[in-house]
This record gives structure tokens, sequence and C-alpha cells, in this order.
């Protein structure tokens, strides 16, 4: 935020191309996080019909994935953008990935929905699902918002929150397992709402990664495999 | 922009294109027109001068027989060359034409006969028998000038005998040259003499060779001094002086000193070379000295552009290698000026060989015979000959002074003409 | 969202070309960021100021440049690289308006001594210059220039193989060894600069300047003495200035970024254009003006 300038290019059209680019990431940003709450929603009500617009939905994110790669290349090809703009296009090429990947996620999310109404009910888990389900929905929300404003501390914050989705992933975990534990029957129900659950932190991280690209974009350093610690303390050191 | 004010501009061009194209056509008919002047100037100049001055390329000789009788020629010893060189061969000649002519009597018609031919004929057979001592005692044919006032009837006379410009002739005399005429032995030929020998009274025996001569002496002085001075001076001010007021000043000076009237120069060269340093008056060299100071400012200016045009990026390139100044200069700026300042120098040549006006202040205006043989020998030169033949009486120097100034004329085309295949054959790309 | 959009589509179609494009808010420090110093320097600049009259053009400029490396100077029209570039070998000295000061080190040496004779300063800091300028003579009478002028061959085999070497490492041998005695100003324009470069290296300098070299080139041009440079580079310390921000970013190991006269900034070239540390650069190399 400091020293990005997005906008004020001498040629207008590549200001035009580059908030093109990060509106369509908004919006494929904003087409994944409905589309979380509604497997979240669906496994929470068994409800398949919800599930089967989720699956459909997967299509659509697709389609602006390849529309966006499209873009930056677009961008890439022609305007051979440098500093800001270089880690702009390829923070919009990654994060892309990263929601499509995410989206793929809630499909198996709306897939493990469909067994569940299928199969009847898993023994338990459901309030962790919804749960996390929330948090990660926040975190996105969080993350695209930070990258709307290119602003790194919500960034942050959103990396920090995935430890809590991690701990939470765990101690789920944990209890599905003394549920399958107690009652063998239920165990392949008791893994659609623990596949759920790990989708769910495959989510969080996910988000996580599109929190590094935007520290990234803004700060200009990789922050990848590298604690929220040492993050924290490499922007401030800067 | 939408389509009605659209329309109207167009509507609006389209009022005022036959008003452009009527102003475009004018301005160009203007431009026509000048060259249409400047064009019809030349070629009646040249007619003009073509039409007076071809004639002086040709001279009338009458054919006679002489008997070279040494008792005439009051030769006793055809091997003393003095006596040889004292012999009377005018009375060879006289005796030719009385034998001609031999109902002429009375001392009056006599010299009217003489007088038909030219007095330099006893010089044709002297130099004859010198060339060959055998010629004593025997009778050959000669093709003698005639006088130029025969020369004269005869150019302008018709083929019958009609309209030929007396002048000076008196009636007995043109019957004697009509006979002549009648018996086939005038006629005209290349006249040798214009080319091969100096001035003279005598029309029919006056020659543009000294003039040339003196003309060349004083351009080599004028070469040698001018474009070496010129090279240096225009080579010094452009790549070595400082910008300062001082070199501002000479600059200005030296622009000045290009329109300074010719005459000015000469004027100086009186009262330094001729008066300060006591040369003699006439001579090549002076004259060389007074073209030289005149020339200069123009071979320094075209030389300083020449300079001024040789490519930054050639100078940069040398420096960039580490080409000391002079290297700089004498490999690289001056090869690439050398077209240039030639031309300068071959069209400020060009100039002094035209000039007059300078040359009459020192004395080059003077009646040179005999054709210099150096720089110190008293000469005159081209234009000057021009001059004094404009201003002569006889009517036979007309077309002589037209036919010198059809000789210049040639001198300067072939001038340019050089600066101009110089130019080609130096001129480098780059 | 769709409102935006719809709005900006409503401008899009050709570029336009923005006047006062540059952002009022970032000064210009004193300060160059970065690294302009290196540990092996093989010229070191320090307090570098230049006036043209009364005006000044470099304001405060210290830079090293290392050893065998190749650096390039950037920076809008004016910004005072070429001027800076062409203090190295004392080029502006022709100049007669143009007062240097500071201090210039070339391997412990300062070339700016009044001592200092320039005809040995540029027998070891060649230069390269914006358009091809061969001299109009033969092929080998070009690269045959320099050492003839320095006295480095005393025989003709000797120069003859000056003239074959620095021909090889310009890359140009192979193209021109059947007619190194047709005019130099025959070749291509890639082929003349590559000429040009032959010649300054045939006098074996230190280190070669090079001002914009392929500003006049094609494509193609450009790219060969791109990859020459980079062979040069084991040879040779390179400057380069150039106007081509990628050129920059290809050839280069250092980047210097000039603005109104000032050294801006200083860096990696990697780091220059991907995350530039100083907001005029980034301005700068993102095109938002200049």
């Amino acid at each position: 935020m400091d020293k990005l300038h997005l906008d004020k290019h001498i040629s207008q059209q590549f200001d035009m191309d580059l908030e093109q680019l990060q509106t369509k990431l908004l919006e494929m940003g904003g087409v994944v996080e409905q589309q979380i709450i509604d497997a979240v929603k669906s496994i929470e009500n068994a409800d398949s019909q919800l599930a089967e617009k989720v699956i459909q939905v997967e299509d659509d994110v697709d389609l602006r994935e390849v529309a966006l790669d499209e873009d930056c290349t677009m961008v890439l090809a022609c305007r051979q953008p440098t500093a800001s703009d270089l880690r702009m296009v390829l923070t919009v090429t990654k994060m892309t990935r990263d929601l499509e990947r995410m989206g793929d996620e809630a499909q198996k999310i709306a897939k493990m929905a469909i067994s569940l109404h299928n199969n009847g009910a898993a023994p338990g888990g459901y309030e962790e699902a919804r749960h996390m389900g929330a948090l990660v929905q926040q975190m996105l929300r969080s993350a695209l918002d930070a990258f709307a404003r290119l602003n790194v501390e919500q960034a942050l914050e959103v990396a920090r929150a995935d430890k809590q989705v991690d701990r939470e992933y765990k101690s789920a975990m944990r209890e599905i397992m003394t549920y399958m534990m107690e009652d063998p029957r239920s165990i392949s129900r008791s893994m659609n709402i623990l596949w759920t659950l790990r989708s769910l932190e495959r989510i969080g991280d996910h988000t996580r990664n599109i929190a590094e690209h935007i520290i990234f974009l803004v700060k200009g350093y990789d922050v990848r495999h590298q604690s929220v610690a040492d993050i924290e303390n490499k922007i401030k050191g800067a | 922009m939408n389509k009605s004010s659209q329309n109207v501009t167009l509507e609006k061009v389209n009022q005022s294109l036959a008003r452009r194209y009527r102003a475009e056509k004018r301005f160009r008919a203007y431009g026509i027109g000048a060259i249409l002047f400047g064009i019809t100037c030349l070629v009646v100049l040249f007619t003009d001068i073509i039409g007076k001055g071809h004639s002086a390329f040709f001279q009338t000789h009458v054919y006679l027989e002489v008997t070279m009788d040494s008792d005439t020629l009051y030769i006793d010893d055809p091997t003393d060359p003095q006596q040889i060189a004292g012999a009377d061969y005018l009375a060879v000649v006289r005796a030719s034409l009385s034998e001609r002519f031999p109902d002429v009597s009375g001392r009056r018609d006599k010299r009217a006969l003489y007088a038909l031919i030219s007095n330099g004929a006893d010089f044709e057979l002297r130099k004859k028998l010198e060339a060959d001592p055998q010629l004593l005692g025997k009778t050959f044919g000669v093709w003698f000038l005639v006088d130029d006032d025969v020369d004269t009837y005869f150019k302008s006379r018709s083929d019958d005998g009609e309209g030929g410009f007396d002048g000076r002739l008196n009636e007995k005399q043109i019957t004697w040259v009509e006979s002549l005429i009648n018996e086939g032995v005038m006629e005209s030929r290349f006249n040798t003499t214009f080319f091969t020998s100096g001035d003279s009274r005598e029309p029919e025996q006056a020659g543009i060779k000294g003039a040339i001569m003196g003309s060349l002496f004083t351009l080599l002085v004028t070469i040698a001094l001018s474009f070496p001075i010129g090279v240096a001076a225009a080579v010094y001010l452009e790549e070595y002086a400082p910008r300062n007021r001082f070199t501002e000043f000479i600059e200005i000076n030296i622009n000045n000193l290009a329109a300074v009237p010719s005459i000015i120069f000469g004027l100086l060269g009186l009262s330094i070379f001729i008066g300060f340093f006591e040369m003699h008056r006439s001579i090549p060299l002076v004259g060389g000295l007074v073209l030289t100071l005149m020339t200069l400012p123009t071979i320094i200016i075209s030389s300083r552009a020449a300079l001024k045009a040789v490519p930054p990026s050639i100078r940069d390139a040398a420096y960039g290698l580490g080409a000391s100044k002079m290297q700089v200069v004498v490999h690289h700026v001056i090869p690439l000026a050398m077209p240039g300042m030639l031309t300068g120098a071959i069209i400020g040549l060009a100039q002094a060989l035209g000039e007059t006006a300078p040359l009459l202040m020192i004395g080059m205006v003077a009646f040179v015979v005999d054709i210099p043989g150096g720089i110190t020998d008293p000469a005159t030169a081209l234009p000057v000959q021009i001059f004094l033949w404009s201003d002569s009486p006889e009517r036979a120097f007309v077309e002589r002074t037209s036919a010198a100034i059809m000789v210049l004329l040639v001198f300067l085309i072939s001038m340019n003409t050089l600066a101009i295949w110089l130019r080609k054959r130096l001129e480098r790309r780059w | 969202m769709e409102a935006v959009i719809q709005k900006k589509s409503e401008k899009q179609g050709i570029d336009e070309v923005m006047p006062s494009n540059e952002p009022q808010d970032i000064q210009v420090g004193d300060k160059t960021v970065g690294k302009p110093f290196a540990d092996n320097p093989k010229m070191a600049m320090r307090n570098v100021n230049v006036h043209y009259g009364d005006k000044q053009a470099i304001f405060d400029v210290n830079l090293d440049i290392a050893k065998n490396e190749v650096i390039a100077m950037i920076g809008p029209s004016g910004c005072g690289k070429s001027t800076f570039l062409r203090c190295l070998n004392r080029m502006n000295d022709t100049i007669e308006s143009c007062r240097v000061t500071g201090q210039f080190i070339l391997d412990d040496q300062d070339i700016y001594h009044p001592k200092q004779d320039i005809v040995p300063l540029r027998a070891r800091v060649g230069m390269v210059f914006q358009k091809p300028n061969p001299f109009p003579k033969s092929i080998y009478e070009n690269v045959a220039y320099g050492p003839k002028i320095h006295g480095l061959a005393s025989r003709r085999v000797e120069l003859d193989e000056i003239v074959e070497v620095s021909l090889r490492k310009a890359g140009l041998w192979e193209e021109v060894k059947d007619r190194l005695h047709s005019a130099g100003t025959g070749l291509s324009g890639g082929q003349q600069q590559r000429l040009c470069i032959a010649r300054s290296i045939a006098v074996s300098p230190e280190v070669i300047l090079m001002d914009e070299p392929c500003s006049a080139l094609d494509p193609i041009a450009t790219a060969k003495i791109e990859e020459l440079i980079a062979e040069l580079k084991q040879n040779f310390t390179i400057a380069i200035v150039t106007h081509s921000m990628q050129q920059a970013a290809r050839v280069s190991d250092r980047t210097a970024y000039f603005h109104l006269g000032k050294l801006i900034e200083v860096n990696d070239t990697k780091r220059v254009f991907t995350n530039p540390e100083h907001d005029l650069t980034e301005a700068y190399i993102t095109g938002r003006f200049g």
C-alpha cells in the first residue's frame, strides 16, 4: 500500500487492464466464497439440491480461472510489466489457482453432502464443520478484502487465522475419531464429515496462500513457507 | 463529431478547395516565370556572345605566290642567321602583290594594295626561311593573313559580293579584294593565331594566349596561397579556437571581407605589394596575391561550413578511441570535409578568374605583347584582355572580345564542372 | 462492481498519453537508495556534479562500478545518465560549457587529475555510441585505427591478428572476413554497431561505455548486441545507458536509476525490476511517467 500505485500509468489502457484483472479476480473470489458457504450449508442440512448447485457452479469457477489466466498472459505479453505491475499479474495468476483449488474443495464438500444425504447423517462433527466453515469463509472474505485494499495487516490477520483453523481441524478430527471408535458402523458416514473438515482445512491453507501472495504483491518479497512470526518480523524489519 | 457537423466541414472544405487550387497554381506559375526569365536572359546573352564571337575563330587568308629572291631580300650569305633575320621579307610580299595586280601604280595605290595584307606577313616568311634555308631562291605559295579590314569585309559580305562592310577600305581596295575572291585565292581558315599569340594592335594578329597564360600564372599563385591558408585558418577557427569575443570578432570580419568590393583589394594590393614591398607592376605574382586576399574569405567560409558538416559522431568515434585532437582533425575531419572545401576553393578561384577590377588597380591592364613565361613576367589576364579589347575601336576586335568571353566562359564552366566532379568523386556517405 | 466495469469499458479503446502524470507526492531524496557501492570497484565516482553553463545536470552522484560487471543506467530523457556516462572517459571535455567536479577513480587513479592525459584514459575506457558511427573507411581500417594510433602493433601481421581477434570477439568475423577491405559503412546497422564494438575492443580497454547502443537497431540486431554484451562481460567492465528497460533487465547485473540529475537508486537488476526500493524507480519502470 505504501508504494503501490496501480493506476496512473501513462497508458490508461494498461491501468484498465490491471483493474480488470483485480475486478475479475474479486468476482471469482465472491463466487468461490458463495460456493463455500453453500457447501457448508448443504452439509449442515444434508441438502442435496444445494450441493448439486455447488457442483454446477464449479464449472463457472473453472471458466473464470481460464479466462483470468488468459488475461494475465495478455498483459504479460503486451505490457511486459515490471515491479508492482509484474507482482500484481503474478499474484493474480497464483490467487486464481488457489481460488480454483478452493472451488474444488467446495465441490468435494458438496459431494460429501450428497453422500450424507443418501446414506444418512453422521454421528457428529456438524457443529465443527459449521464453525470451521464460518471461519474459513470469514478468512477468505478478509483475504479478498485485503487484496482489494492491498492491506498487509489484514493479510497477516488471515495468515494468523489459518493457525486457528488448523487447531480446530485437529480437535474436530480427534472428536470424530472417538465417534468412529464408538460405533464402527458409522465409520463411512464419519469419514464423509472428516473429509469435509479436511477440505475446509485445505481451504484455510489456500486462503493463507492468498494472504502470502498479497504480502508479496504489496511488499515485494516472498513470504511463503515461513511462520507468521517470521513474516511479521520481515515486514517490520524492512 | 456527429454526421451533420461532418457534412458542414466537408462543405466548407470543398468551397475553399477551388481557391486553394488556384493559389497553388499561381504560386507555381511565379516560380516557373522566374526560371523562364533567367533562362531567357541566359539564352540572349549566349546567343549574343556566340553570334558575335564565333567568327573570330576563323580568319581570312589569301594565297600568294612568293619568290624568295635573294636580291629582293638582300641576302648574300644564306648561312648567316643575322642576314636571314634582318632580310626585307616585306619586299617579297609586295613584289608578289605587284605581280598579281600589275596595273596598280602610284605610291598611294601601291600602299593601299600592300595594306590588304597583314603587316605581320613578313614574320611568317621569315619563320619559313629560318626553318628551311633551302627555300631561298625558290617560288612557292603561301597563305597570308589579310588585314583586319579585309577580314571584316570578307566575313560580312554575302556570297554574291553584296553587303560587305567596307569600313576603312576604299573602292579600289574593294575591287582588288573582289578580284582575289573571284580568283578563289581568298578563304577562311581556322584562326590558330587567336590561340597562339599574345596581344597586338592589329586585330588579325591578336591572340589570347598571353592573357590565358597570365591568368594561369595568377591563378597558380592564388591556389598555392589561398587554399592552404584558407584551410588552415578554417581548421583553426573551427576546431581549435576558443569561443570568445576575439574569435567572434575575427569571424565577423571574415564575413565582412567576403562582401568587400574587389576593387578595394586592388587598392590594398597596390599600396602594400607595389607601394610598400616594391614589387613590379603588372606581374602575375602581385595579381595572385591580390586575388588570394580576395578569395580567402570565400574559401575560409566554405571550408568552415564543410568542417561543420562533418558529423559529430565521427569525431566522437575517434575521440572515443583515444585519438588526439590533431589525429581527429587530420585523419577524419579534413578528409571528410575535403570535397566541400575543394568545391568552395574552386568556386572562389572561378570568381578570381573572372575578376577584373583588382587587376586594373595593380597594372595588369598593360598592353603586353609577349607571352609571359613565369609569375614575374609582365602579363595581363583574360578578363582584363576582354576589357581592353572591348575598348578598342577596330571592328575586328568586337568579335575577338566575344570570342575571348567565350573562352573565359569555357574555363569557368569547366572549373565549376571540376568542382562538381570532385564533390561527387570524393564525397563519401557516412 | 458491474457498474464500475461498465464505466471503464466506455473509456476503453486507445491508449491515451497523459502529459504530466508524474506523482506529485513523491520527493526526490538526496541520498541514493540501494547499493551504489561495490566491494571491488573498477571505477569509483564520488560527489560528482556536472554543470552545463549555469544549469546543473548532475547532482552529487556517488557510484561504484564493479569489476567485470554490467551496470545499466536508466532514467527518463534528460536525467543525466548519458552525461554521467560521458564523464567516465571525459568525453564531456569537448563541450566547452561543461564543468565536471568530483572524484572519478579508475583503479586508484584519478581520471580528472590535471596531469592525466585523456589519450591513455580513452584507451582504457572505450566507448560505443548511440548511432553506429564507423569511419567511412574499410572494415579493416576501422578496427585497425585504434591500435594504429596507439602503436599497439609494430608489424602488419600483429595488426592483422588484432583485427581478427577483435572482430571475432564482436561476433562479426564470420560475416565480414571475406570483405575486410570493403567499406564499413556498407554494413547493416547492427553489423555497423558490432563493428564499432570491435573497433573499441581492438585497443583492449578495461571498461567499455555504451551509450544507448541499440536504440537505432532492429530487434534482431539488438538481440545480437545483447548477446555480445553477455560475452564481453567475461573480459570487460561495461556501463550501458539504455532507454529500453527490458534491455537493462536482460543484460545488466546492477541497474542505476537517474532522475533529474540525481542518482535515485542503484540495486541488483533483479531487485530493481521486481521490487524497486524507491518510489520514483517504481514509477519509472512501470511506465507511470517518463
